[in-house]
């Protein structure tokens, strides 16, 4: 059990460290899908698969959503077909995949219950639930605002103007 | 849960929800910039007036979350004014903006929500969204003129800082909350306290976060060495951004430090107080010097605040009742100084057709007395504070610091607070006889055929009335900050603590 959450939080280190050295954005990308299921297993570990199964919607299926929209936005035509062509080579994608395989490894050892599922009391939704709309309801009205925030200042800077000028 | 006596309290934040939802929606249904920031200006009037039946509420503590006492009310009150201030100056400036205004204020109301937040947090929680609702809503005002080069670049500078900024907050309030097992300021105060450092393997835990945690302040606040960002965002930032940027933000992170000391017995921890030492003093030695280099009228102001959150620290570092208020009473100052400094820049450029960039460069001050006399007189006089001469805020505030450091023995802090002011009278009045120079640089198409241009004049001068007014006679501040840290709160809000604390679910490992 022990082993198996340093195992999971080495797996994140060293991801992450490939993300923040890495040259190429897609490189970096598969190393930080990686690093945040780590962390999702992690999480699994201490008692918390609520805030596991979240880490992994959000966060490395929402991180992978926005990318490929971003490239197919941008990257349209043939050059972007050469470009995924690299992409696929197997020196990019074997290190991310050596790392999500130890990864599913560990994940089938602790389902199938090898050293212990998890001893402690997990923390389900419902009571994540009943926390964020009871204590701590002042602190989901504030996240809230911090949405609105956010969407009102994106939609203002990258708001489309043809009609003003490029640059002053 | 909430009751009606916690929403009363709780009013002059809910005001500031309520007009930012209000604005917004104004905005979706007719896009008119008298309508955004008169709604905005009656927003904040709402909150001020919900102040004092608040503070007949405080100390009151809700969920846990948030702690509404006198002194936090004051800060938000000041946060308010600052927001009020800068909602009427930018109604001018953004007058002759060819782009879209009303968001300006929707994002103004936000940051001020969120600083408000910080102001009256109790908890980790809360302190972190309000840090965010205000860093996430500063950015877009810093880069709002978006179509223009240096506005954005600047706010993609503080964006990504403010997020290396709480990644560090992030990991710091992680290993406090390994080693305490409590978010609450006061959750974990006693274990800082009865712990002598070194006595437990998890100490350096402790430590760890603590200096994390400072660090991620220290960004926020630009202290040395965490203040390269600050002059080139200042200088990029539209005018009223900058000035809101200076004081609400930086203000409401010191009231959090001060709070944050005093709840979690931080001088306890002899450590802790030889980082602030050293950045109080780096930040009051190189925000002058650098300050002397300059030949940008925003950047000269940016080292200065450097240097004032230097001596801010002052007070911050002697703690006590004495620290406290002198702390509140500087942020009062250095609100009414700023403000105003960066409201005559706005004056200056709201002229200015957009794509012009800003009258920021000393040049475009010369000989400014002899055209706009108001504008000019009005900018001496918050030169003149800033440097600290008598009879302006600025140097009751300065006495404030420097009695609140000889208080408690900090020599080295006075001496550094003093020599800073000499120097810092250099770079001021460098900018005062530029002012009066007799050779008058092109005249400025400044802020005559601007329609708002009432709102601005009136707005500063009424800080400018406020600068002489308490400098002249500072009793009634002094009597209003004093009240608010009466130890009376002390001990009330000691006997809230015994209550059972709200059920929260452990996550420990």
């Amino acid at each position: 059990m022990t082993a198996a959450f340093y195992l999971a939080a080495a797996i994140a280190l060293l991801a992450t460290l490939r993300v923040v050295t890495g040259f190429d954005a897609v490189h970096a990308l598969l190393y930080l899908i990686v690093s945040l299921l780590a962390v999702a297993v992690a999480f699994f570990l201490l008692g918390a698969p609520f805030a596991a199964a979240l880490e992994v919607l959000i966060y490395a299926g929402a991180v992978v959503v926005l990318f490929v929209f971003v490239v197919m936005m941008l990257n349209l035509g043939e050059k972007a077909a050469a470009q995924e062509e690299r992409w696929l080579q197997p020196g990019i994608w074997i290190g991310p995949a050596i790392l999500s395989g130890l990864l599913l490894v560990e994940l089938l050892g602790i389902l199938w219950g090898l050293p212990g599922v998890p001893g402690r009391a997990a923390v389900t939704a419902r009571q994540v639930g009943a926390a964020l709309y009871g204590p701590y309801l002042l602190a989901v009205e504030l996240a809230s605002m911090l949405l609105l925030a956010a969407v009102v200042g994106a939609y203002h800077i990258g708001r489309h103007r043809p009609e003003e000028g490029r640059d002053g | 849960m909430l009751n009606a006596d916690d929403l009363l309290a709780l009013g002059p934040l809910l005001a500031l929800l309520a007009a930012t939802v209000l604005t917004l929606l104004l905005v979706a249904v007719r896009r008119s910039h008298g309508l955004a920031a008169g709604t905005a200006a009656v927003g904040l009037l709402a909150c001020l007036a919900l102040l004092p039946g608040a503070a007949r509420l405080a100390p009151r503590d809700v969920d846990g979350l948030l702690l509404l006492d006198p002194a936090g009310l004051f800060y938000l009150g000041l946060i308010s004014l600052a927001a009020l201030a800068t909602c009427l100056m930018a109604y001018a400036y953004l007058e002759r903006f060819d782009g879209r205004r009303e968001e300006f204020y929707v994002l103004l109301l936000a940051a001020t929500l969120g600083a408000g937040s910080v102001v009256l947090s109790d908890h980790f929680a809360a302190f972190f969204l309000g840090l965010e609702l205000m860093s996430v809503s500063l950015f877009a005002l810093i880069a709002y003129p978006a179509a223009r080069q240096r506005p954005l670049e600047a706010g993609i500078k503080y964006l990504i800082l403010a997020g290396l900024s709480s990644a560090l907050l992030a990991f710091g309030i992680a290993l406090i909350y390994y080693d305490s097992g409590s978010l609450q300021f006061s959750g974990f105060g006693a274990c800082f306290g009865a712990r002598p450092m070194g006595a437990t393997g998890q100490a350096w835990l402790l430590l760890a976060g603590n200096a994390l945690l400072l660090a991620g302040l220290g960004f926020k606040l630009s202290l040395v060495p965490f203040h390269l960002w600050a002059p080139d965002v200042y200088e990029g930032a539209p005018a009223p951004a900058a000035g809101f940027l200076a004081t609400v933000s930086k203000g409401a992170i010191a009231a959090m430090l001060v709070r944050y000391a005093g709840e979690t017995q931080l001088h306890d921890q002899p450590a802790m107080i030889v980082l602030l030492e050293l950045a109080a003093i780096l930040s009051i030695a190189a925000g002058n010097l650098l300050a002397l280099l300059q030949d940008n009228l925003k950047r000269l102001l940016a080292y200065s605040s450097i240097a004032h959150l230097g001596y801010l620290l002052v007070a911050v570092i002697a703690g006590g009742t004495l620290g406290a208020e002198a702390v509140a009473y500087y942020l009062l100052a250095y609100f009414a100084m700023n403000l105003g400094a960066f409201g005559v820049i706005a004056a200056l450029s709201s002229g200015r057709r957009d794509g012009e960039g800003e009258a920021d460069r000393l040049e475009d001050y010369r000989g400014l007395f002899w055209h706009k006399p108001l504008l000019a007189g009005i900018l001496t006089v918050n030169l003149l504070s800033l440097a600290g001469i008598p009879l302006t805020i600025g140097f009751i505030g300065k006495f404030y610091l420097f009695a609140s450091g000889v208080g408690a023995a900090r020599w080295l802090l006075v001496a550094a607070l003093v020599a800073g002011s000499i120097v810092g009278l250099f770079y001021y009045l460098r900018v005062v006889i530029v002012l009066f120079a007799r050779q008058p640089a092109a005249p400025a198409p400044g802020i005559a055929g601007n329609g708002a241009a009432w709102a601005s004049a009136l707005t500063l001068s009424f800080l400018a009335l406020t600068l002489v007014w308490l400098g002249l006679y500072p009793e009634p501040a002094m009597e209003l900050i004093r009240s608010v840290h009466a130890p009376f709160y002390r001990t009330e809000v000691s006997r809230l603590r015994l209550r059972p604390p709200p059920l929260r679910p452990s996550l420990r490992m």
